[in-house]
């Protein structure tokens, strides 16, 4: 066991390899992440009024749960192997669907003005998570604004969180806080001194600099039915077509599945 | 785009020990009111996103990884980097903070950082309080008159003709006909610590860009870092002649404590256990 006394405290924020010059870059470049859309011709860039981005566990519950979605494409990024992914798409699959939501204010049956969902079902790296962000926030996508769901990542949280009381708080672009109040999430600030990193900051940073209305919305614990419940809650405030009655129907097994959930992940690619 | 004034002065942090380097460069932000004026999208930066780091209160300003700040009162330019560059890619990382602060007609350039107190290997002379180190390009072994006169002691691990030292100043240098040999991570011995380090490939770049570039340094363990980031800004302020009385011009001014370092060490104990 170690002696807490005598071992060197860990970093504060770096391994040795960060800082080192001569660390060794990878092999080859890998090649780009892409988005391959149901219709072969697609009208690109799609522009949607509404972009909303799953990357925490409820918010992909939610997401799956919810009916009458169309799938209309799936990034892929060509280093994550999708052996064990199945046909009809499932939340035990390692993948990046995107889906449009029938909007009840688009009479017009494409994409443009529709409400597109991204469910991130993949541990994107993240050094590549810059150019996943690129594809999805302006260039195969110019979103008139963005939400991304994404849970508060203890490690970097400066905070005291506990198991039993859930919390949520957001970050916003420059954009979106000129908004009118009332089309902004009235939800509390995520507190200076602590930091996100990851996918929802690339895509976060991304609609700051392309001057994108944009919200990250962070919720802790990272799976629990209260935290499923508000943030369905949420979703509904900000697009009232969306049927999340079947969400409810199935949060009793939540609980008992989010282990399951979290194991799957991790040991999928022995089973396959 | 960033648009920004030509200020000749160009503070940034480089990435090392106990964060010293940007909780300096934090500490000169908060002090001098400076006003963020843009951002640097760089590929090679990992991204993360915070709260206004500064205050007087958090007002909700999204902070992101690399982000550029000026102070009309001091006529300075400060960058602030908040995550580290993706492994192995310092150097072209480097290269475009070089092309960055040269392209901005920046004159001199001063990054602040630290070194592993357990690197050091000679005694340590503390009769006079913490030391800070420099290395200058001034003069071609590191020397610089001026950090000499200010009683900064010379970093005397750097060495010019140095395997790694070498290959860094070739690699800037777009006139270098030398071809030399990536320095592997497993052939590096303990003096190669200090050419291995972010600062030296900053400083390497914006050497070879032309413009003068001062290193200060100071050794320090991982902990309570906030003394050691006072010290490389007070040793920042006296280099430059711009001490806190100066910080906003006639109306005088000190150091300002940011916003975002009374979250620094974690929430308090939770006192209901007692």
């Amino acid at each position: 066991m170690e002696d807490v006394l005598t071992e060197n405290p860990p970093p504060s924020r770096f391994f040795q390899e960060d800082l080192n010059n001569f660390a060794s870059p990878p092999p080859e470049p890998l090649p780009s992440p892409f988005i391959v859309f149901s219709n072969p011709k697609p009208e690109l860039p799609l522009k949607p009024s509404l972009l909303i981005i799953a990357l925490s566990s409820p918010s992909l519950h939610i997401f799956h749960s919810l009916p009458s979605k169309t799938l209309i494409g799936t990034l892929i990024i060509p280093e994550l192997p999708f052996s064990g992914n199945t046909v009809e798409p499932s939340l035990q699959d390692k993948s990046c669907n995107i889906y449009s939501v029938s909007d009840n204010n688009n009479n017009n049956n494409n994409n443009n003005n529709a409400v597109l969902l991204v469910s991130v079902q993949l541990p994107v790296p993240p050094e590549r998570s810059n150019l996943v962000s690129r594809l999805l926030v302006g260039q195969d996508i110019v979103p008139a604004r963005v939400i991304i769901l994404d849970s508060i990542q203890s490690r970097n949280f400066r905070g005291r969180l506990s198991p039993d009381e859930a919390l949520a708080a957001k970050l916003e672009t420059s954009s979106e806080k000129k908004a009118a109040a009332t089309s902004r999430l009235s939800l509390d600030y995520f507190p200076s001194g602590s930091v996100i990193d990851g996918l929802s900051a690339s895509l976060l940073s991304r609609c700051q600099l392309k001057n994108i209305r944009g919200t990250l919305v962070v919720s802790w614990p990272e799976f629990d039915p209260s935290v499923v419940r508000f943030l369905g809650a949420l979703l509904k405030s900000i697009v009232p077509s969306l049927d999340i009655k079947s969400v409810d129907k199935d949060l009793e097994k939540y609980s008992s599945r989010t282990g399951l959930k979290r194991d799957a992940w991790l040991d999928s690619d022995l089973y396959t | 785009m960033l648009h920004f004034d030509s200020f000749p002065l160009f503070f940034r942090p480089a990435l090392s020990i106990g964060n010293v380097g940007q909780l300096a460069v934090d500490l000169l932000v908060s002090s001098t009111g400076a006003d963020r004026v843009g951002y640097l999208d760089d590929p090679y930066l990992l991204p993360c996103v915070g709260n206004d780091a500064y205050g007087p209160l958090p007002c909700g300003e999204i902070a992101l990884p690399l982000e550029v700040y000026e102070s009309p009162s001091t006529a300075t330019t400060l960058a602030q980097q908040r995550s580290p560059v993706a492994k192995g890619m310092m150097i072209k990382f480097a290269e475009n903070i070089a092309d960055f602060a040269a392209s901005g007609g920046k004159k001199h350039v001063i990054v602040l950082s630290s070194l592993d107190f357990q690197r050091l290997h000679h005694n340590l002379d503390m009769s006079r309080g913490p030391q800070v180190y420099y290395l200058s390009n001034a003069e071609a072994n590191g020397r610089d008159e001026h950090c000499e006169m200010l009683g900064f002691g010379r970093l005397n691990e750097y060495d010019s003709e140095g395997r790694c030292w070498k290959y860094l100043s070739s690699v800037f240098d777009e006139n270098c006909k030398e071809e030399l040999t990536f320095p592997s991570e497993d052939e590096l011995e303990d003096i190669d610590y200090y050419p291995s380090l972010p600062f030296a490939a900053l400083f390497s770049a914006f050497k070879a860009r032309g413009l003068k570039v001062t290193c200060l340094l100071c050794y320090c363990s991982e902990g309570d870092n906030i003394p050691d980031a006072f010290l490389l800004a007070e040793a920042a302020s006296k280099l430059t002649g711009l001490t806190p009385d100066k910080f906003h011009g006639e109306e005088g001014g000190k150091w300002q404590i940011p916003y975002s370092w009374k979250s620094m060490y974690g929430a308090p104990p939770d006192m209901s256990m007692f």
